[in-house]
């Protein structure tokens, strides 16, 4: 027999195990890469890597407050994710958060101003619809023109960016600018009441525990959920599946009589309408209105988060935490050492690299091994017939 | 000098053109091995910080080569990510730019005290003004007036660049890595050096083209200098069809859209816009340049593949 | 076949030396052993064939011996001195070239850069010299090819000398050629059969590799056949012949012919008037009726891609019209036509039949997944789906280990089997079935046909394309040739291989059968 003996297929994980056990081994090759280059870095000032990798810990988890400082730095960066990853599946990337959420809070802040006199239960509602419809018609215009002229996303997105900065900075400057004169920063007039998001200090009574400081909202539970419904989409709905199938090939997909272009286009709305939430929690929940102190590169920390999370809804909250006690970090740096707090965004990019890296490793071998069974498959069947 | 304005946007001009352009050659030759650069910002970052730094150290002249050396030994991370490593292309590129500005952070807090900025008044070479050109009547001569060597040096790269590509052994070979690796492979070249030296010139050029900005422009280092030229790089590239002449003209192009907001604000065209809006003109005037062209052009057939969309996971 | 002049066949070796000895080589690869301690001696001034099937190990044989693979035993020599050979450019500086079977030329190249890519001679380039090289080398053997012209305006034939002048611009003695016609016509194939014969009489040494018995007795001067990585033959043409040939390849008589169901033809189900598609279907009138097959018989590259897909929706008609059941559907979407009772096996599998990532269920609706079946409300109903799938696997034997497991990872026989079952599940009035068996083990080209055959039975109409004239021969109730993207011929099933090959090159026209 010129067939060499082939492993029992017998005890093998299944396939989705498999995949769940090669990411997770991913992530944590990741993470040790990580927290040893870190460890070398702090250790050049002198510092226990392990006494600051603790302090970090500890401003993370130590106080309620604390577990609330990390819950509200990880809202943004779910929905963020979410929209990376969310386009990603498709095959795009979506590099144009950033913008998109910018041009989110002038919507928001403009319907906020204009509709103030609506109890909450309706003004709510409709500056977070107002939200989306401003990221998804500027998230629109790149996928569009991808689709009828090819041009690049990762280009258009980003121009975007620019001008979504610049038509910011235009809209609290005029038609929205505040009429409180008199005031050296430049921003809105402030929201009434009724367009603020409830904080869930405030619905459970927990003032003692989540001081004022702490803005944790109801768009936090709400981003969970949109995780699910997220993972719903990409993996029991029709229009997941067609995205998925274009994502990976689109060749397959178009003969199979899905049509790409309408359905990159929907799933870049979707996307969009995601981002627009990015930045709901500083207007809704921290400030109250639209200044120019607003709080960027979400949209970059989003695209970090969507990475380590391999784009999946479940590791994208589970990143966007992780992440968020890192933001929290930085507080613990600059109170209790002497090291500087970019240090932490270096580390996330050492993390991102790491794991792209060992994912690609893991995957590779993962597919290596099935092409063995494969040819193995194929020489027994000519074999036997 | 009815056309100073102009004259002045002009110079203005051939700086930005200058950027893009370095910053663009280093693209080609990083694309045309088969290796998508989108990184290309994060690359030219690094140059301003540490060529900044050079400057103040040791001078002008040592800070552009420290900036062109920076830029080349933080390409490697992109190099080994995607010619050992496989990763995607595009992917990579994301990560160069957010580590990158992560390290100017931190490279500026370590060298200049400041997270965000040097001080100002950095030591750069002496300017030129060019002979003939700079005499040239109403205003225009403004143009060629108080340049820079290095945008002289710049555009004149483009013919080394072009010899390179079309007469040398390594440009051959270089080539054939983008356009088809499996043919290189099996007549024996190794494809990974060379992506490898496309990805290594790219951080080169474009850590010099940060240097130049930072040193020769702005006389200073500040956090978001760059302004996205690194990206309007990457659209010349593709505009000018992954070629160095056409490249430099897109180069320019942009370079002039750049300089609009700035000096050529009361221009009748535009002038009635808020300030704002002419601040966008730049993007706009990049947005439509490639959703114009794209159809007609053709990237090297090994690295084209990132261009007509990534296969999702 | 047996018309063709008769060929001087060179005597084993005009100089009689072994030129180039493989002894025992063994290669192994994870799950299988691709050579298993082969012995081949090569002589100088000799056409020597390779036969075997697909996986017999004939490829990877001539790949150690190129250096691609390093051989896990066993011994190379050449012209008596024991060799080892590590990469491509140890072997060609012991003077063996290889011409794959997928050209690896670079097109936006001339003629002249790709030859010279590797073996430059410096680090600057001397464009003019190189030219009159490459002229020169080219009149030497006889070869048309310009120099200066880009290797994307060449025709087929001409790529391949292109890569032959590859091999011959280092200096090579030996030359392996990895199924060289299968991207010929017969006329193409004449020419190169001349040139080797030329090659021949200048002492070089070709190793030719095909699976195509009528071929190599033509040409070759010995022939080793290989089986499952062993060698179990050796012969000349004066001492074999085709059957005797194929019965060592497989191992059994084969079967070559199926029984062909005897079915009264229905309407017209598919009609195409003038159809015309970018780059290169220039005008194609064809017919389809219910309950036939009709077999496109043509040489890769010649308007078939096209064709499929502008049936199918894929590409758009420039010109023309194609109705489907009497309806126009030629502005038709691809969804709408599959709406409408068109189903595809693409020669793509794996570009335009599955999405090798997901899982078989998944795949098993692709295509069908906004049916009221399968999916409600935008949510798919994933246990009706893997009911469906479990169905077509059972019924078409798709050996899998499990529904979940992802498409990639089952063999190429048993993901065309998938497609098959797919498309055929959704009740199609046509199928279009493009080069449905390429790369599959003779048992599953073997369950395909008589799938096909059986669907024939049914009444569907089958659009059938295919490079490989068993199949269409097999197959067929009627065959059309074509040849630069217009029907050149109409044959029935008795017609001659010659006649045929005359069609597939446009040499002959015949007035369709109305």
């Amino acid at each position: 027999m010129a067939v060499a003996a082939t492993p029992a297929p017998a005890r093998r994980l299944p396939p989705w195990a498999q995949a769940v056990l090669g990411q997770a081994l991913a992530l944590g090759l990741a993470l040790a890469l990580a927290a040893l280059v870190g460890g070398v870095i702090i250790g050049l000032y002198h510092e226990s890597p392990l006494a600051v990798y603790a302090t970090i810990w500890r401003f993370s988890t130590e106080r309620p407050s604390d577990i609330g400082r990390v819950l509200e730095n990880a809202t943004p960066l779910i929905y963020s994710a979410l929209a990376v990853a969310v386009a990603f599946k498709a095959g795009m990337f979506n590099i144009g958060v950033e913008g998109q959420y910018l041009v989110g809070m002038v919507t928001a802040a403009a319907t906020a101003v204009t509709f103030d006199s609506l109890p909450a239960p309706v003004l709510l509602p409709l500056v977070v619809l107002a939200a989306m419809a401003g990221s998804m018609i500027w998230a629109a215009i790149p996928a569009v023109l991808k689709v009828k002229t090819g041009a690049h996303e990762v280009v258009t997105t980003i121009m975007l960016n620019g001008v979504a900065i610049s038509l910011l900075a235009w809209a609290i400057l005029h038609p929205l600018r505040t009429s409180d004169t008199g005031l050296v920063d430049l921003r809105t007039d402030v929201f009434p009441e009724a367009a603020m998001f409830p904080t869930i200090a405030h619905t459970f009574g927990l003032e003692k525990q989540l001081p004022d400081s702490v803005y944790l909202t109801w768009l936090f539970p709400l981003a969970l959920l949109a995780c699910v419904l997220v993972w719903f989409l990409l993996f029991r709905s029709r229009l997941g599946y067609e995205v998925r199938a274009v994502g990976s090939s689109a060749g397959s997909a178009q003969a199979g009589g899905i049509s790409i272009g309408a359905t990159q286009i929907k799933i870049f709305l979707i996307s969009g309408a995601l981002a627009g939430f990015v930045g709901l929690n500083q207007l809704l929940g921290d400030k109250g209105f639209l200044g120019s102190n607003y709080e960027a590169g979400l949209g970059f920390a989003g695209i970090t988060v969507a990475f380590l999370g391999r784009n999946h809804p479940a590791g994208i909250a589970v990143a966007a935490v992780l992440i968020g006690m890192l933001k929290r970090g930085q507080d613990a740096l600059a109170l209790e050492t002497s090291i500087p707090i970019e240090i932490l965004i270096i580390l996330q990019g050492v993390l991102i690299l790491s794991v792209v890296v060992a994912y690609e490793i893991v995957n590779r071998r993962i597919a290596r091994r099935r092409q063995q069974e494969v040819r193995a498959e194929e020489t027994a069947l000519e074999g036997g017939g | 000098m009815p056309l100073l304005d102009l004259g002045a946007a002009l110079a203005l001009c051939f700086k930005y053109s200058t950027i893009i352009f370095l910053a663009g050659l280093g693209g080609l030759f990083c694309e045309r091995s088969g290796i998508v650069n989108i990184g290309l910002e994060g690359l030219m970052v690094i140059g301003t910080v540490m060529a900044a730094w050079g400057a103040i150290e040791f001078g002008p002249v040592e800070g552009l080569l420290i900036g062109l050396l920076a830029g080349m030994v933080f390409s490697l991370v992109h190099a080994v990510a995607t010619v050992t490593f496989r990763v995607d292309h595009i992917v990579s590129g994301v990560v160069i730019n957010v580590v990158a500005l992560g390290l100017a952070r931190f490279l500026s807090q370590f060298f200049f005290g400041a997270a965000t900025q040097s001080d100002s008044g950095i030591p750069d070479l002496p300017k030129l003004d060019i002979p003939l050109l700079s005499s040239l009547p109403w205003g225009l001569g403004r143009a060629f007036e108080n340049m820079s060597p290095v945008v002289l040096l710049a555009f004149a790269l483009v013919w080394p660049a072009i010899w390179v590509l079309k007469r040398t052994r390594f440009g051959l070979r270089l080539r054939s890595a983008g356009e088809n690796p499996e043919a290189t492979r099996t007549l024996g070249v190794r494809v990974a050096p060379l992506r490898y030296a496309g990805v290594m010139i790219s951080g080169a050029l474009a850590g010099l083209a940060g240097g130049f900005l930072s040193i020769e422009v702005n006389q200073l280092y500040h956090e978001g200098q760059t302004q996205g030229l690194g990206f309007i790089a990457l659209a010349a590239l593709i505009l000018g069809n992954w070629r160095p002449i056409p490249l430099m003209i897109g180069a320019l192009v942009f370079g002039f859209a750049q300089a609009i907001p700035l000096r050529l604000d009361d221009f009748f065209l535009w002038s009635w816009l808020p300030e704002q809006f002419i601040r966008m003109i730049p993007y706009v005037v990049t947005i439509v340049a490639i959703a114009g062209f794209v159809g007609k052009v053709q990237p090297p057939a090994a690295a084209g593949r990132a261009y007509e969309g990534a296969g999702g996971t | 076949m047996d018309e063709r002049a008769e060929d001087d066949h060179g005597e084993a070796g005009r100089s009689g030396a072994p030129f180039v000895v493989l002894s025992g080589i063994t290669k192994r690869f994870p799950g299988v052993v691709a050579n298993d301690d082969v012995n081949l001696t090569l002589a100088e001034g000799e056409v020597h064939a390779l036969i075997g099937e697909n996986g017999a190990g004939k490829s990877t044989l001539m790949r150690v011996l190129y250096g691609l693979y390093p051989p896990d035993g066993g011994q190379i020599s050449v012209r008596g001195q024991d060799v080892r050979i590590h990469s491509p450019r140890d072997a060609i500086a012991l003077g063996i070239g290889m011409v794959h079977q997928h050209f690896v030329l670079v097109d936006r190249f001339t003629v002249t850069e790709n030859i010279i890519l590797g073996a430059e001679g410096g680090p600057l380039l001397d464009m003019e010299a190189a030219h009159a090289k490459v002229a020169e080398l080219a009149t030497r053997f006889g070869f048309g090819v310009r120099p200066s012209a880009l290797v994307e305006e060449l025709s087929v034939g001409e790529e391949q000398r292109v890569e032959i002048l590859k091999a011959l611009y280092r200096g090579v003695d030996l030359l392996i050629l990895d199924e060289p016609t299968a991207v010929l016509t017969p006329q193409e194939t004449d020419e190169l059969f001349s040139n080797l014969r030329t090659l021949r009489e200048a002492g070089k040494t070709i190793v030719f590799i095909s699976h195509k018995l009528d071929e190599v007795l033509e040409i070759a001067d010995r022939i080793t056949v290989l089986r499952r990585g062993k060698v179990v033959g050796e012969a000349t043409p004066s001492t074999t012949s085709k059957e005797k040939l194929a019965e060592m390849m497989v191992g059994r008589p084969v079967l070559f012919q199926l029984e062909k169901p005897d079915v009264q033809l229905g309407e017209s189900v598919l009609r195409l008037e003038g159809l015309w598609a970018a780059p290169a279907l220039r005008g194609v009138d064809l017919d389809v009726r219910s309950g036939e097959i009709l077999g496109i018989a043509g040489v890769e590259g010649n308007g078939q891609l096209e064709l499929a897909e502008a049936v199918v929706g894929l590409r758009p008609a420039v010109q023309g019209r194609i109705t489907l059941d009497g309806a126009d559907v030629t502005a038709w979407s691809v969804d709408r036509r599959r709406d409408a009772g068109l189903a595809f096996v693409p020669a793509d599998r794996h570009g335009q039949g599955l999405v090798l990532t997901m899982s078989l269920w998944e795949n098993s609706i692709l295509g069908r997944q906004d049916d009221p079946g399968f999916s409600r409300f935008g949510l798919l109903l994933i246990r009706k789906i893997k009911e469906l799938a479990a169905k077509l696997i059972r019924l078409f034997d798709v050996r899998a280990r499990s529904l979940s497991a992802p498409a990639a990872s089952l063999s190429g026989g048993n993901q065309q089997k998938l497609i098959l079952a797919r498309e055929l599940e959704s009740d199609p009035r046509l199928l279009v079935a493009a080069q449905p068996t390429r790369g599959l083990d003779v048992g599953s080209i073997e369950f395909v046909w008589s799938q096909l055959l059986e669907q024939k039975s049914e009444g569907r109409a089958i659009l059938l394309l295919s490079a490989e004239l068993d199949e269409i021969y097999a197959l067929s109730d009627r065959i059309l040739t074509i040849y630069e993207g217009r029907i050149t011929g109409e044959y029935s099933p008795d017609a001659s291989p010659e006649q045929l090959g005359l069609g597939m090159t446009g040499d002959q026209r015949q007035e369709e059968a109305s």
